[in-house]
Order: C-alpha cells, then structure tokens, then sequence
C-alpha cells in the first residue's frame, strides 16, 4: 500500500522521462543520474540493507530526491550562494522560517545534497505528532528526519550528521505576507544543543520562501478546533481547494553564511543563551537584508 | 572545567566548593572458575543455551517446571515449580555462588495472575533466597520491551529511559516490574554483583520469544501506514552476554543491542514471511477477539510495537564488558528463516 501511495509520483516522474525523451532533452534521466552519482558519495554509513541507524534509507530518499529536486530545479529555480561554508562533519543549519509548507527545508537539504561537496543528507527535526500519522512517519524517517527530540539532535550530531533546525518554528511557518522577513522569535533549544555538543552553527538565509505563499490570516480557533497546529488562509488556500496549496513559482536564494562556532555552560541561564542566540539571529537578519537588496526580483 | 571565578562573592558560600567526586562504585570481581551456578528456568531455550555456554567455567546446577530431556550430564537438574515450598531447598542444597534467573512466563496462554505469581512473587522470592543463601552475583535476564514502544521515544535510549511499557501494553506490566524490583535489590545489596541485562528482540533456534513466533508466521500481520525500525540479536550473543556478566562481574543494569536495526518489514521478508498490512482500528479489533479466544498470541497492546521504535543504546555493556555481537543481522534472521 505504502509502496504503491509513494511510488505514484515516482512512477510519473520516470514515465515521463521516458516518453518526453523523444523531444525534451532527457532531463529527468540526467538528473536521475546525477542523483545516483551523489547518492554513492554520502558519508551517512548505512548496514547491508541500505538503512543507517534512524532509519534513513537511500532507495527512498533516492525516489523522493527526484520528485523534489524537480521542483528545485524548475519550480523555483534556487540559487545556491556560499554552500562550500557548509563543513565538514556534524554542523547545525539554522534559517529563517516561512511559507506555511515546509519546502524551504527540503530546498535546503537539496541544495547540500545537490551542490555540496560531499553530498549531505540534512537531518530534521520533526515534530512529536509526526510519527503517529500514517505513511507520513515512513517517508520522513526514511529520507533522514527524526522526531525532534534532544536525544534524537545529540546522538545525531555526534554521528558527525548535518542537522536543520528552525528556531522560529511554526510562529515562522504561518507568518503573514506584510510579516515577510521579519525574523519571529527564536527558541534557544537549538544553542544550548550545539553547546552540548561543540557542533558549529551554520546561519542560513531562504530568500524567495517567505512569498511562495502569501498568508493573510490565521484562525486559530479553528485550527484548534481540527487540532491541527495552524489554520492559514493564503492568497490560493483554501479558496481553489488542494490546488490553492501550490506555492507561488517565486525565484530562491539560499545563503550559506559562515560557521559560527560558540562555546559555554549548555546549561547557562536563559540571558546567557539569548545573547548567544541573538548573535545567529542577527548574522541570519543581516543575510536576509542583503540578499533582499540584491535580488531583482520576485520570480527570477 | 573551572567556572567558579577566584574571587568573588561565590567565595563565601560554601556550595560553590567544587564537590568531591563521588567514589566509583566497589568494583566486583568477575567469577571464579569452579564456582557453583544455578539457573532458574534451565530448560527453556535460552537457559538450555546459558547452560552449555558456560558449563566448562561452572559447576552448573538448574531448576525448571519441566524436566531438559537430553540435558548434559554433568548438570544437576531440579524438577521444581518456582512457586512451590521445595523450591527454598533447592537454594539449601546446592549453595550456589553464582544465579542467573531466567525463570519468567512471558507468553500469554496462562492466567494473568500465574504470570503474575511467576514473575513478580517468584522473582522476590528469587531474590530473598539468594541473599539467605550467599550468593555472590545475579544475572536477570530482562528485555527491552520494558521501556514500551510510544510515539515520541527517542532512537537509542539508554539505561536511564523510564519503564513506559504499561502506559500501553498493560499485559506485561509484571515485566516492568519484576525489572524494577531487581533494580532496587541491586541498590540495596552491593556486596551482591547483580546485573539486570535488557535485550533486545532475540532471535534464535531455541528461543522461543513472542517476536520470533510472530516473524515465524507465514502471513504476518502489520499495521497499514508504519514500519518501525527494529533491533535484533542472535540468542548465542545474549547467552554470551550473561556469559560475559558473570565472569565480569559487571553490576548495574545494561541494555544489550545486538548487530543493528532494521524496519520491520525488511525482517519479516527477510525471515521468509509475507507482511500483511492491516488498518489498525481492524488490526485492533481483529486481534483483541481473537487474543481472548486464545487464537492469537499476544494481546492488542502489542502492536504498538508494530507502530513505534523502542531501540536502545548497547553502549555502557559493551563499556563495561567487551561486548560485542557476534552474529550480523543476516545471521539472526537466517537462524529462523522458514
């Protein structure tokens, strides 16, 4: 059931390279390719059925990689800028938040798998109902995400992974359109992990995420009502229906700032780690503002 | 590590003196060849195992509801229900140095309240006669089953993880309990060398665990929409373990991982069965029926299993004692390949 639910858009995606073969240039088969070639050079150590510890598996992700490097690639185009500051061994990505769907997240995993050297899988954080949705739990644990708790970032981190986190979190997913850049308030558990752990934080900027779908509203209630965690009205949703969930084609712009390295007491007060944290959260503020003065436009 | 600055008003207090580290816990010395040895349940798999493991290194003696047809001669059997008054005489005749307790009902074909009388009152009594009698070390073989399979649990718990296992799966509650019991003796009596050892799903020939009686059916039932990743171990490297605990003296309590994890429907077609997705409000139903008609094995609070991630970290044993799996997980699902 679950093979034939995920292997739907896969199935599509490699009919379509080969039919489109005769008259597009094979693009899906390239990047196919490409995909394979990076896959083989991941430093995740996997056991001999192609699984590592969490439960990431390269098949899988090898699958879904296409469906979303697609999207990376022709939907919103993402410029990649400073990937090599990303370093070697376990690091921590820390970004901006927006877009009601998760997808900056997986641009940015695709931009260090695609363009980094070596290829990473980045490992995320998901949240604690996640594993108790059917499917969902499969697919993200198989594509490298882990129940986001301290246990999970710590053991992860120490295995020398790349772990993303968003410290606005969902005040930053449902973010209104005249809230665009504007940084929400971070959680400090992020800071007090790389303390533990002397895990270098990588500040990163998603230009381009925060219009792809532009919210007006939130109605909390009834988002409490359907205990979901949020209930967004954006320019398309719900008005046109599951199609008013199609982002914007905005053009993206993933900025990679330099590793921040911090030392100190992981279990300092709440002012000594906000100090900490104010410094990623204004390197990642003054990525944005730059970015923002560079870029032309909304859609390239 | 020195945060406390030279000067200062800290200075005063005098709880900001860097505290003495505590003293390591009195290390135990590990067996002596020739030591006396009784284990309880000896017939069952896993006992039959431990025995000839170590039989070299003991003088073995073993207690057991059902006799071990075919058991080496140079063990001594006791044909003797763990709930009986005889079996006190048992601990008087044979004074044994060393214990491994094996002797638990984990299946669910008896009443509730045998279960209960075995593992929990058994367990005591275990206990209380060995400290009566002497006995220098304990091995109690528990399982990871005791910190329960539940949505958020974290990959690779340790030691220290809480027994959630009955906030779910309230039939094996005794289990949890019967591991807490050991935990507090372990604390109470550190002259004793007690180890509780906690693996993981044990795989074997002549284990006969609630896991490989599910992985040996033909069609094997599993809940639509999860495949949680799930560790396994070879029974010769838990018999290798306790092997280890006792000739260590190891004391504490240990999880014991075996080769690694895998989800679990690649170790069911890997052990040769075809996985059947269920919805789970039918699997839910379907099971608790049938469970209580005595046609299913195990309970409806199982499948959370089915569901959930409940590994461990096999770290602090392997730390302590050197250990180290012997069989890859080709190995263990070869061992009850059908």
């Amino acid at each position: 059931m679950l093979e034939a639910v995920t292997s739907l858009p896969f199935a599509a995606a490699e009919s379509l390279s080969t039919t489109a073969g005769g008259f597009l240039p094979d693009a899906i088969g390239q990047l196919r390719h490409e995909i394979d070639e990076r896959m083989l050079r991941i430093p995740t150590r996997l056991n001999a059925y192609g699984y590592d510890p969490w439960g990431f598996h390269v098949d899988t992700t090898r699958r879904s990689t296409l469906v979303t490097s697609l999207l990376y690639r022709y939907w919103f185009r993402v410029e990649t800028h400073g990937i090599d500051r990303l370093p070697p061994g376990r690091a921590l990505l820390i970004s901006n938040h927006a877009g009601q769907i998760a997808l900056d997240a997986a641009m940015i995993s695709l931009a260090c798998f695609l363009e980094g050297e070596p290829p990473r899988i980045v490992r995320g954080m998901g949240e604690y109902w996640l594993p108790t949705v059917p499917w969902v739990n499969i697919i993200m644990v198989r594509t490298g995400s882990v129940v986001g708790t301290r246990k999970n970032c710590i053991d992860l981190l120490e295995n020398e992974e790349a772990v993303i986190a968003f410290p606005e979190g969902i005040r930053g997913m449902n973010k209104l359109i005249w809230e665009r850049y504007q940084l929400q308030e971070f959680g400090q558990g992020f800071m007090r992990l790389a303390l533990e752990t002397h895990t270098p934080i990588v500040p990163i900027a998603v230009v381009g995420s925060e219009e792809q779908a532009p919210g007006i509203a939130n109605l909390r209630p009834l988002a409490r009502l359907l205990r979901m965690p949020a209930f967004p009205v954006t320019l398309t949703w719900p008005w046109f229906g599951p199609l008013g969930m199609v982002p914007l084609p905005v053009k993206y712009h993933i900025y990679f700032g330099e590793p921040l390295q911090f030392e100190g007491n992981p279990s300092d007060e709440d002012e000594v780690i906000a100090e900490k944290v104010e410094q990623v959260k204004g390197r990642i503020a003054t990525m944005l503002a730059e970015g923002l003065a560079r870029r032309r436009s909304l859609f390239w | 590590m020195a945060r406390f600055p030279l000067e200062g008003p800290e200075q005063l207090f005098h709880f900001t003196q860097a505290a003495t580290p505590p003293k390591p816990p009195r290390a135990h010395r590990g067996a002596e060849p020739g030591e006396k040895l009784l284990i309880t349940g000896i017939a069952g798999g896993k006992g039959r195992l431990i025995a000839r493991r170590v039989a070299d290194f003991f003088q073995i003696a073993g207690v057991d509801r059902v006799p071990w047809q075919g058991a080496p001669h140079n063990v001594r059997l006791h044909v003797v229900d763990l709930r009986k008054r005889k079996f006190e005489d048992v601990f008087r005749t044979e004074r044994p140095d060393a214990l491994v307790h094996l002797a638990f009902v984990r299946h669910f074909r008896s009443d509730p309240e045998v279960r209960h009388e075995v593992n929990v009152l058994g367990t005591k009594k275990v206990l209380e006669y060995a400290i009566a009698q002497g006995v220098k070390r304990i091995v109690v073989v528990s399982s990871s089953y005791v910190y329960g399979a539940l949505p958020d649990n974290p990959y690779y718990v340790d030691e220290d993880y809480p027994l959630n296992v009955s906030r779910t799966y309230h039939e094996v509650r005794d289990l949890a309990e019967v591991d807490q019991l050991v935990t507090a003796f372990l604390w109470r009596h550190p002259e004793v060398a007690t180890t509780i050892l906690r693996p993981v799903n044990t795989l074997g020939y002549y284990t006969h665990s609630t896991i490989g009686h599910y992985l040996k059916q033909r069609y094997v039932p599993t809940i639509m929409g999860f495949n949680p990743m799930v560790q396994f171990i070879h029974e010769e490297d838990v018999a290798e373990a306790v092997a280890l605990a006792l000739q260590t003296g190891a004391h504490g309590v240990f999880n014991v991982a075996g080769p690694g994890a895998v989800p679990l429907k690649v170790a069911i077609r890997e052990t040769g069965g075809t996985a059947v997705s269920l919805p789970e409000s039918f699997a839910r139903t379907a099971i608790g029926q049938l469970f209580r008609l005595g046609l299913y094995p195990t309970p409806p609070g199982a499948i959370n299993f089915l569901k959930y991630p409940c590994t461990i970290d096999g770290g602090r044993f392997a730390r302590e004692t050197g250990f180290s799996p012997l069989f890859s997980l080709e190995d263990t699902f070869a061992s009850v390949r059908h």
